[in-house]
């Protein structure tokens, strides 16, 4: 059975190699997205994505409007979004639950409490 | 003046969640006096982040010797360069992203900018504002880390006393919370 795929969308090359590592090693695969465009095109093109873990604070697309695009996007729909990001205002919260996104993690994380995030949202990885 | 004790207030918020944030990732950082530090001789970083909405405007810097921000790097150590560059950037958003947080309950709301950094040998800052602001100065494993914050507040800008139950409440780090 092939492993489940998880997104990772962030700007950051340190915390997507740290949700990496999180969760490679619990059996997710991981995918990489520098930035909201780089994050939509991955949702589009890689139908097997179980879950994206998303920044808000991005070039070129941020968080919130990635979850705009794909929520507006037939492929894109069914794609459960986590946003994670330093950012921790109630105001900014009920806008991405507002637009489809199903949690919201402040950085930094704990990786063990980032992986049974995942585990509830994704499911096993495989 | 009003504009010098918000910039003080200010000053003191995000220096007590820089010191947060380093203490996290496990360093035991000491406020040092703010002196004018001679030019690192080796490697440094300097990384920024910008902030603002329609009364306060700023910026903060976070500048040390490339050594230091290694160790403070949560991966294991097999980093390039590039990789510390990319660390640096996280680690002021997310000290100014903590300083955001902090803002809410005081009913101060502003956007940030994303993060950039560079790297040079011989890297001192020096600051546009005059008379230029004292930087934040931490003290970790014999290393300094330099944090410069730069603010230009309009006129009628306050900052509150104390923060306000009344005002909003940001997640703290480390929450999640599943909808």
């Amino acid at each position: 059975m092939s492993k489940k795929s998880v997104l990772i969308v962030d700007d950051s090359l340190t915390v997507r190699q740290q949700v990496m590592l999180a969760l490679a090693s619990a059996g997710y695969r991981i995918l990489e997205a520098c930035d909201g465009r780089e994050g939509v095109d991955a949702v589009r093109s890689h139908t097997e994505i179980a879950m994206v873990l998303c920044d808000l604070n991005m070039p070129n697309m941020n968080g919130l409007e990635f979850l705009d695009t794909i929520k507006g996007d037939s492929a894109g729909l069914p794609v459960p979004v986590v946003m994670l990001t330093t950012d921790g205002s109630p105001d900014l919260i009920a806008r991405a639950k507002r637009a489809g996104a199903k949690g919201w993690i402040v950085k930094p994380f704990q990786p063990d409490l980032l992986l049974a995030a995942v585990r509830r949202i994704a499911g096993d990885p495989s | 003046m009003p504009g010098d004790s918000n910039q003080a207030r200010l000053a003191d918020i995000l220096s007590q969640c820089t010191s947060e944030l380093l203490a996290d990732l496990g360093a035991r950082p000491e406020r040092t006096e703010p002196r004018r530090q001679p030019p690192s001789t080796g490697q440094g970083i300097a990384a920024f982040s910008g902030f603002g909405n329609s009364e306060l405007r700023g910026s903060f810097t976070l500048v040390g010797p490339s050594e230091l921000f290694a160790r403070l790097h949560p991966l294991p150590p097999t980093m390039t360069p590039r990789d510390l560059a990319d660390w640096a950037c996280e680690l002021v958003n997310q000290s100014v992203g903590r300083f955001r947080n902090r803002l809410l309950a005081y009913g101060v709301n502003v956007a940030l900018s994303v993060p950039q950094s560079a790297l040079a040998e011989r890297l001192r800052l020096s600051s546009s504002l005059r008379p230029a602001p004292a930087p934040i100065r931490f003290s970790i494993d014999d290393m300094v880390l330099e944090g410069w914050l730069e603010l230009e507040m309009e006129s009628g800008f306050r900052l509150a006393e104390n923060p306000s139950a009344e005002q909003a409440v940001a997640l703290r780090e480390g929450s999640i919370v599943l909808f």
